[in-house]
């Protein structure tokens, strides 16, 4: 029993922020149909931002939260409109698409050094509570990160599924010139959700970053995760990302806890999940490219 | 007699140039997508360093040096048999994750399993073949059977070009619903392909490790996965010569000469150039897909032919 209340809440605290960028990937994913590796970079920029924010204006950790999504999510749209946005227009193929978004995630890997410095940083914020959640002593941060994963996923999903822009999304990424047709602007609405999916994974490379240490291969570290529960969940909608996403936290946590050892973990998780990608042998669905 | 420092330098553009020849095998022609190319070469440089000291092997050099580099390879080449079988029915984003995934499993497993490998601590102990003097000859002749090596598989490459197994290929990489509806075999010449390809990466590997004498798990992170796409993507993917071409105008610039004929601080040379040498190769390759994304040789040779023929 232990072990299972142990696993669940570690689980869920430690890997809340990788639900967080799962769902921001996700919509890219689904919604323009495009692999972003870059989107690694967005969630290292949000956690150099809220840094920034914090050691430079001495903002609150809780504050930081706003300027890493809003600039992590400008850096996406840019990212967009001078980069992804040309490269569709010259008919660029979904392999060369890839490697362009590798080659962007490489450059802004390694540029944000030269503005950021290159030694590890640290968010200097006061050493969080610890709460004890069924036993399991969790910090302050880490179930603030809870909350708004699970509050910023609700809102998002409303987003998606209930509003008037969400309906536009999801009109656009099914027939792009029926869309069109019906008077749907594709550069505002596409602009929207590349920054939405920054925002996203600004705030978790900000809860990433908080938990440890700021580092340039922060977002890449979690990248092959954030692909596979996308690639995974993402068949059964935004919903499919969520409860995935929130399966492999459990499964990484309770496997870390029985094998104590971090890595064979992931490694059981990659394995897993290529089992399942292999058995299912999914052409997924084409989605449309926006 | 070359610089030592050189001698280093030549030896990485050669080895980029060996694995960029057989991306374009995987990537140019089949249009496999290897992300994950540091996996089958860091499988076989580890495989190779294994062996080699946990091993009492009862021959001397250089048999023990061709015995581990095989077993290496067929280490690479198993790999890259059940890679292969996991993401040849698989769109290229399924690819992409089978391909990245093996290459994280490797590092994973390079850093577990210490007693073997090392781990972080890193393999020391692994040494030439031969002994025919100082330490720069023992290189420079590494360099020379390496380059040897490498133009083995230009040649190879170049015959596959103008074979009907090239051809073959190309139609996979092109059209594989097409190619298949002709009744060739697409599966299995895409896994059959990669194994062997695989393999020939983990015959490098084992040759990297003889040079660099100690295992790091550092050698397995994204470097060379990139250095050898931006060598392919800029020389040309669809040539047999641009990967020799575009490793030449990318880690020849920087490798050799940045390294070595510009007047620059030592300081930079700790942190600032090597960040740079990737941010430059990541721009390198938005800049090459987005404005020439068949780089600097173009066409390949036939479709250059066929368009003059036809008046495209």
């Amino acid at each position: 029993m232990e072990f299972v209340t142990q696993s669940l809440v570690i689980g869920l605290t430690e890997h809340a922020p990788l639900v967080l960028a799962a769902i921001g990937f996700a919509l890219l994913y689904r919604l323009t149909g495009l692999i972003n590796v870059a989107y690694s970079e967005t969630i290292t920029l949000g956690a150099y931002f809220g840094m920034w924010a914090n050691t430079s204006f001495g903002l609150d950790f809780y504050t930081v939260l706003i300027p890493a999504g809003l600039l992590a999510g400008l850096v996406s749209v840019a990212t967009y409109l001078a980069i992804f946005r040309p490269a569709k227009r010259r008919n660029v193929g979904g392999l060369e698409m890839i490697i362009i978004s590798f080659g962007l995630s490489i450059l802004l890997r390694h540029g944000l050094q030269f503005v950021f410095g290159y030694p590890v940083r640290f968010f200097d914020v006061p050493a969080p509570d610890t709460i004890f959640v069924l036993d399991v002593g969790v910090t302050s941060f880490r179930l603030l990160a809870v909350a708004s994963v699970a509050v910023l996923s609700l809102l998002l999903y409303l987003f998606i599924q209930r509003s008037r822009y969400g309906l536009q999304i999801r009109a656009l990424a099914s027939d792009e010139n029926l869309a069109q047709v019906s008077g749907i602007r594709p550069l505002a609405v596409t602009t929207m959700i590349w920054f939405i999916a920054g925002v996203a994974g600004g705030v978790a490379g900000a809860f990433y970053g908080v938990g440890s240490s700021v580092a340039p291969l922060l977002g890449w570290r979690q990248f092959l995760f954030i692909l596979l529960v996308v690639l995974v969940g993402g068949t059964w909608g935004f919903g499919g990302v969520i409860v995935i996403g929130v399966i492999t936290g459990v499964a990484l946590a309770a496997m870390a806890l029985t094998f104590g050892q971090v890595l064979y973990a992931q490694l059981a998780l990659i394995v897993a999940f290529m089992v399942i990608l292999k058995v299912r042998r999914n052409r997924l669905t084409e989605t449309a490219k926006v | 007699m070359l610089d030592a420092f050189l001698i280093a330098g030549l030896f990485e553009v050669v080895m980029v140039a060996g694995l960029a020849l057989l991306l374009h095998l995987q990537l140019g022609l089949t249009r496999i997508a290897n992300f994950g190319l540091v996996g089958f070469w860091g499988l076989g440089m580890y495989a190779f360093g294994v062996l080699y000291i946990q091993v009492d092997l009862p021959f001397g050099e250089p048999w023990q040096f061709l015995v581990c580099a095989a077993f290496g390879a067929l280490v690479a080449g198993l790999a890259g048999l059940l890679v292969g079988w996991l993401i040849a029915d698989l769109d290229t984003d399924g690819m992409l994750v089978g391909t990245l995934g093996f290459a994280s499993a490797v590092l994973i497993l390079a850093t577990t399993e210490d007693d073997l490998t090392g781990g972080a601590r890193g393999l020391g102990g692994l040494g030439f073949p031969y002994d025919i003097g100082s330490v720069k000859d023992n290189e420079f002749l590494w360099l020379v059977i390496a380059t040897l090596v490498v133009s083995a598989i230009i040649a190879f490459v170049w015959r596959v070009h103008r074979s009907p197994y090239g051809r073959l290929l190309i139609a996979v990489g092109g059209n594989e619903p097409l190619a298949r509806s002709l009744g060739k075999a697409t599966f299995r010449t895409k896994i059959w392909l990669f194994a062997l390809t695989s393999a020939a990466m983990g015959f490098l590997g084992a040759m990297y490790a003889v040079f660099v004498r100690t295992l790091e798990t550092a050698n397995l992170g994204v470097d060379i996965t990139l250095a050898v796409m931006v060598g392919l993507v800029l020389g040309g993917s669809a040539r047999v010569w641009g990967a020799v071409v575009g490793t030449f105008l990318s880690v020849g610039l920087f490798d050799i000469v940045i390294q070595f004929y510009l007047p620059l601080p030592r300081e930079w040379y700790t942190q600032a150039i090597p960040v740079l040498r990737e941010a430059v190769f990541g721009l390198t390759l938005i800049l090459v897909l987005l404005f020439r994304p068949l780089g600097v040789l173009g066409d390949m040779r036939r479709d250059t032919l066929m368009g003059k023929i036809h008046g495209r």
